[in-house]
């Protein structure tokens, strides 16, 4: 009897996949499995200590139909210090699953998620955190609010548009990750969601994310979050409020692309500038990723892009705390690639 | 046979869902087909009219990165199909892009 109901869901799903494949029929867009991704190579200095970061982060793509897709995105992290502060680069590398997910595309209101996927809170965690896309190579002090250290939930999700209009158009994501100790599978009971309003004529997105952690302690995160890239200008300002029981905290980003410039402009318009200011208050008495003392940081990056998948990154910032003020630097190179794993396609 | 017969309670919620789902998108289905609306949900109100591949794409890819120069068009289903995850993309603005991307 079970069978059968299971069969008859399946066989549901199928024909709506089929309706939906007819629907979009007339482009010449290949659907063949792809391996795409980041590679990078970062020399950072912190505080007087060098550290060599290595970076390989592969997203495999594997569409089955047009509306289910499965996806996976690992992460290969050298860190290598200098042994003793001035002998011989040493270190290790470390290895993670950031998420293995099943995507059913159903329509443009509901997309289901499972498996393990990034915990959707704030701006940074599922958008900027790629090396390939990141401005500045680290993370914002606030980071771990909300997505704690590992960043990722491991249950089911519910994403999509609510309604769209050529005036604006409203977006969610909502889940519960259930507790996990397997290997490459850790996650917190979680539960959340993530809303946000896109007005394209201003290219102004704003948004708020809310979550209750309820493993083992129940405490609530919230974050607001701005984006703004006006249509005249090439710049681009992202900016995000966030808050929890561990502490509370703030980061804004602006970057601005060279690309008005009038002399040289085949040079420039590969240039960016951008600067990033943040500051973390811990709250009864910080952890879990947010610092434990009042902490600030200040600087700019300068990214130029060789190619548009091949950019060298450089960074400087001051980070300010009642412990240590110290300089942090970041240099190095990132590379975005996407290679088709099968012929064909139309 | 209660007991038997509880055991499939927890497939009533998977069926509903996906029977709502399907139906909910068949509608919108007939409704294109009929040309009584060019949109792809009820909730996209009549007064969105199609916006161009161009425009689609900096006002959705472009929040997060550059747009790259080039893409090989046996890759660009695979790769819509992911940003319409990451990026909470509508069906109707996934297939703008795909027209334009690989037209």
């Amino acid at each position: 009897m079970k069978i059968p109901l299971l069969a008859a869901c399946i066989l549901l799903c199928t024909a709506q996949l089929g309706a939906q494949d007819a629907e979009t029929d007339s482009n010449h867009a290949g659907y063949v499995p792809v391996l795409s991704g980041g590679i990078g190579y970062i020399s950072n200095v912190s505080g007087g200590t060098s550290t060599l970061q290595p970076a390989i982060d592969p997203v495999l793509l594997l569409p089955l139909g047009r509306h289910v897709l499965g996806e996976s995105r690992a992460e290969f992290v050298g860190i290598f210090q200098r042994r003793n502060g001035n002998g011989d680069y040493t270190g290790q590398v470390f290895s993670a699953v950031d998420y293995a997910q099943i995507d059913w595309l159903a329509n443009t209101h509901v997309i289901v998620v499972a498996g393990k996927y990034i915990t959707p809170f704030g701006l940074y965690s599922e958008r900027l955190v790629p090396i390939w896309i990141a401005t500045f190579q680290n993370v914002p002090l606030t980071y771990s609010i909300g997505t704690r250290t590992s960043g990722a939930g491991v249950g089911g999700q519910l994403r999509g548009v609510v309604l769209q209009t050529n005036k604006y158009s409203v977006q969610y994501a909502a889940y519960y990750s259930a507790h996990s100790n397997a290997y490459q599978w850790e996650a917190a009971r979680t539960t959340g969601f993530d809303a946000s309003v896109y007005f394209p004529a201003h290219r102004i997105e704003a948004g708020i994310s809310y979550q209750r952690f309820l493993d083992p302690k129940q405490i609530n995160s919230e974050a607001v979050y701005l984006s703004w890239q006006p249509p005249k200008i090439p710049l681009d300002t992202k900016a995000e409020y966030d808050h929890s029981y561990y502490g509370r905290g703030y980061w804004i980003q602006t970057t601005y692309t060279l690309s008005q410039v009038p002399v040289a402009n085949s040079f420039f318009k590969r240039m960016e500038l951008a600067g990033r200011l943040e500051q973390v208050f811990p709250l009864n008495g910080g952890g879990h990723g947010v610092p434990g003392i009042d902490t600030q940081r200040a600087g700019g990056a300068l990214n130029y892009y060789l190619k548009d998948n091949l950019r060298i990154v450089s960074s400087y910032q001051r980070q300010f705390s009642s412990a240590k003020d110290v300089n942090v630097w970041n240099i190095g190179f990132t590379y975005r690639f996407v290679w088709p794993l099968w012929p064909g396609g139309k | 046979m209660k007991r038997r017969r509880s055991r499939y309670y927890g497939l009533i919620p998977v069926i509903l869902v996906a029977a709502g789902l399907w139906f909910a998108d068949m509608r919108v289905f007939a409704r294109q087909n009929s040309g009584k609306q060019t949109t792809s949900s009820p909730s996209l109100s009549a007064e969105n009219t199609e916006k161009t591949g161009e425009q689609v794409f900096m006002e959705n890819c472009s929040r997060c990165h550059r747009p790259p120069m080039t893409i090989s068009p046996r890759t660009t289903g695979t790769i819509v199909m992911h940003m319409r995850v990451r990026a909470k993309l509508s069906r109707q603005d996934e297939r703008i892009l795909l027209q334009y991307l690989a037209p």
